[in-house]
C-alpha cells in the first residue's frame, strides 16, 4: 500500500529512511525513561508526543527528538534533520483519516536511548528500504551519526483504508 | 529500645576481638604476596559455549554462556551498527564499526579491527573507502566468502554497493555496486548473492582479487507486499533457510555460483493459520548439526508485530519438513542462537536476559541477566 501512495504523490521525497540507532527496549512501547509530557492542545492532535503510543509514531523506531529538546516536527537545539527520510502511514483516531508521515532523523548529537520506541506497521525487510525503519537515515548533513527521530504530517494518505 | 541498643553494642564490642583472634588462630600465616599479575589471556580454540553478545552502539561481549558461572570473558569497543565475524581458520576476530573524529561529530571513518583471538589484541586495521550501512546489527551486512578470505561489507549511501575487502592482507580489493539490491550473502567458491527489491536474487561472481566475473538474476521469488524473507537466515550444508512473514521457509542453495531457489514450504498447518501464528522477532532462526530448523514463532501476529518477541520456538526436520517438536519458552524472546557440537545450546534473548535451554527437550537450562540486554541484538556463538 505505500508503495502506491508514494507512487501516486509526487511530492513526497522520493527515498524513504529510517532511524536506528539507540537502544530500544521493548517491541511496542517501552517508553524508555520517559520522564515528561508534551501535548499538542489540538483536539484533532490527540496524545502525548513523548509517548511511543502516539499516533504519529505507528512505524517509527528510534527516540523521540520530543524527549530531546525538539518537538515531534523540530530537531533538537545544535543538530541537523536529515532532509531523506522514511515514511510511514498512520491512523489519527480523532478525525479517522490516514495521513503520510515523514519520519526525519536528527543527527549529530547526545544518543542516549530516551523515549527509545519501536513500532512497525507497515515495516518491510531492508531490501525494501523505503518501506524499512532500521536504517539510519542521516544523509546530506554533517554528521551521519543518529540521534533521534521527528514525524511530520506531509498530507492526507490517498488511501483512506484502514 | 535502648536496652536492647546497648545489648547489641556490647555484643559485637565482645565478639570482634573473638572473630579476629579465631581467624588469626585458623589462619597463622598471612597470604603471600602476588606474583605473576598480568594480563588475561584467552585458550586458542574457545570452549562451544561461550558466545558473542553485540550491544551494537556500546560494545561487544564474549560471555560463558554455557555455564554457570557465566562470566564475561572479554570485550571488544563498539560504537554504531556494530558487526562481528570469527574466522575459523585462523586466530582472528573482525569487527567492522564507525566512529567520527568527535564523539558524534567531526570525520567519519568506517573500518574493520582485526583481533587476536587469545589475547584480544588489536593487531590490525582496514579503513573502507564506502560509507558502510548504519542499522540495525543484521546478517548480511558483514560476512565472508572465499574460505574466509575475503569480507563482504553491504555500503548505503542509500546508493548500494558491496566492498570487498582481502581481510589476510588487510586491504580493500574492490567495490562493487549492487543498484537496488541490500545485504551480501556469501555464494559458491567466491561471491555473493543480494535480495533485490523487484524480489529476485543477484548473485555476484568474484576473481581473486575482488572484481566482478559474472552477473546472473533469478526471477522474481520474494513477494515483499505480501510475503517477504526475513532477512536473518541460517545455513545446513549450503543451504540458506530464509523465514517469511507469513510462515513459509524459503530455502536457497546457496553452495554454487549459481544459486537455486528451492520450492518454499509452509511452516503452519491449518490450525496454526487459524492461530493466526507467524515467526517473528530479530534473529528468527537458527539451525543445530543434526538438520533441524528451530523458528522463532508469535501466536495472534497481525501486521507490524513481525519484531514483536516469540513465545515459542519449533523444531523442523529441513529435509522432511516435518515439525519434530514445540518448545515453550519460559517468557518471550527476540533473538535465538545455537552453540556447536555435541551439547549444543539454544540461547534466547528475552529482555536483559539470555534463557539458555536444552533444544531437545526445552527444558530451561540456566538464565543470565546482563545490563543492557535489548531487543535488536545479535547473538554470536563461537565458532
Amino acid at each position: 500500500m505505500l508503495g502506491t501512495l508514494l507512487a501516486g504523490t509526487a511530492t513526497l521525497p522520493l527515498l524513504p529512511v529510517a532511524r536506528a540507532g539507540a537502544a530500544d527496549s521493548g517491541p511496542a512501547n517501552p517508553g524508555s525513561s520517559k520522564d515528561s509530557a508534551i501535548s499538542s492542545g489540538n483536539l484533532q492532535d490527540p496524545g502525548d508526543q513523548t509517548s511511543c503510543d502516539y499516533w504519529r509514531y505507528c512505524a517509527i523506531d528510534g527516540s523521540l527528538c520530543s524527549c530531546y529538546g525538539g518537538t515531534v516536527t523540530s530537531c533538537p537545539p545544535g543538530l541537523e534533520m536529515s532532509p531523506i527520510t522514511w515514511i510511514g502511514t498512520c491512523h489519527n483516531p480523532a478525525d479517522e483519516r490516514n495521513y503520510i508521515i515523514s519520519y526525519n532523523d536528527c543527527c549529530g548529537g547526545v544518543a542516549q536511548g530516551r523515549c527509545a520506541c519501536q513500532r512497525n506497521e507497515g515495516d518491510r525487510p531492508v531490501v525494501r528500504p523505503q518501506n524499512n525503519n532500521e536504517i539510519t537515515w542521516c544523509f546530506q548533513t554533517k554528521s551521519q551519526s543518529y540521534t533521534c527521530t521527528v514525524a511530520i504530517i506531509l498530507g492526507v494518505a490517498l488511501d483512506q483504508k484502514k | 529500645m535502648r536496652k536492647h541498643a546497648g545489648l547489641a553494642v556490647c555484643l559485637v564490642a565482645l565478639s570482634l576481638p573473638r572473630l579476629a583472634l579465631a581467624s588469626t588462630s585458623e589462619f597463622p600465616n598471612p597470604l603471600p604476596p602476588d606474583t605473576g599479575a598480568r594480563t588475561t589471556v584467552l585458550p586458542e580454540k574457545y570452549p562451544s559455549g561461550w558466545a558473542f553478545l553485540n550491544f551494537p552502539y556500546n560494545r561487544i561481549e564474549l560471555r560463558n554462556v554455557g555455564a554457570d558461572s557465566r562470566e564475561v570473558k572479554g570485550e571488544l569497543q563498539g560504537h554504531d551498527s556494530t558487526n562481528l565475524l570469527m574466522a575459523t581458520g585462523r586466530p582472528e576476530i573482525y569487527v567492522l564499526d564507525t566512529v567520527w573524529s568527535r564523539g558524534s561529530r567531526g570525520v567519519r571513518t568506517d573500518f574493520i579491527t582485526v583481533y587476536d583471538t587469545k589475547t584480544l589484541d588489536a593487531t590490525g586495521e582496514i579503513v573502507l573507502p564506502a560509507p558502510r550501512a548504519l542499522v540495525s546489527p543484521m546478517s548480511g551486512t558483514f560476512m565472508f566468502t572465499d574460505h574466509e578470505r575475503l569480507g563482504l561489507v553491504f555500503n548505503f549511501r542509500p546508493a548500494t554497493s558491496v566492498t570487498v575487502v582481502d581481510l589476510v592482507k588487510r586491504k580493500v580489493l574492490s567495490e562493487i555496486e549492487i543498484p537496488g539490491c541490500s545485504l551480501a550473502y556469501p555464494t559458491g567458491e567466491r561471491g555473493f548473492s543480494t535480495l533485490c527489491g523487484s524480489g529476485t536474487l543477484l548473485s555476484i561472481r568474484l576473481g581473486p582479487d575482488g572484481k566482478a566475473l559474472a552477473r546472473s538474476e533469478s526471477k522474481k521469488f520474494n513477494d515483499l507486499d505480501q510475503d517477504p524473507l526475513f532477512t536473518e537466515s541460517s545455513a545446513i550444508g549450503g543451504v540458506q533457510y530464509f523465514p517469511t512473514m507469513l510462515g513459509r521457509i524459503q530455502p536457497i542453495d546457496m553452495s554454487s555460483d549459481e544459486p537455486k531457489i528451492l520450492p518454499a514450504w509452509s511452516l503452519l498447518n491449518a490450525e496454526d493459520t487459524a492461530g493466526q501464528w507467524r515467526p517473528s522477532g530479530w534473529q528468527t532462526i537458527t539451525t543445530d548439526d543434526h538438520n533441524t530448523l528451530y523458528v522463532l514463532m508469535q501466536p495472534g501476529a497481525h501486521e507490524g508485530t513481525h519484531k514483536d518477541p516469540g513465545t515459542e520456538i519449533w523444531a523442523f526436520d529441513a529435509t522432511t519438513q516435518k515439525r519434530q517438536r514445540r518448545l515453550r519458552l519460559v517468557r518471550p524472546g527476540a533473538t535465538i542462537a545455537m552453540t556447536r557440537g555435541s551439547d549444543a545450546l539454544l540461547l534466547v534473548q528475552a529482555d536483559d536476559r539470555v534463557d539458555v535451554y536444552d533444544p531437545l527437550n526445552g527444558a530451561l537450562v540456566r538464565s543470565v541477566g546482563i545490563v543492557g540486554l535489548s531487543n535488536h541484538m545479535m547473538i554470536q556463538p563461537v565458532r
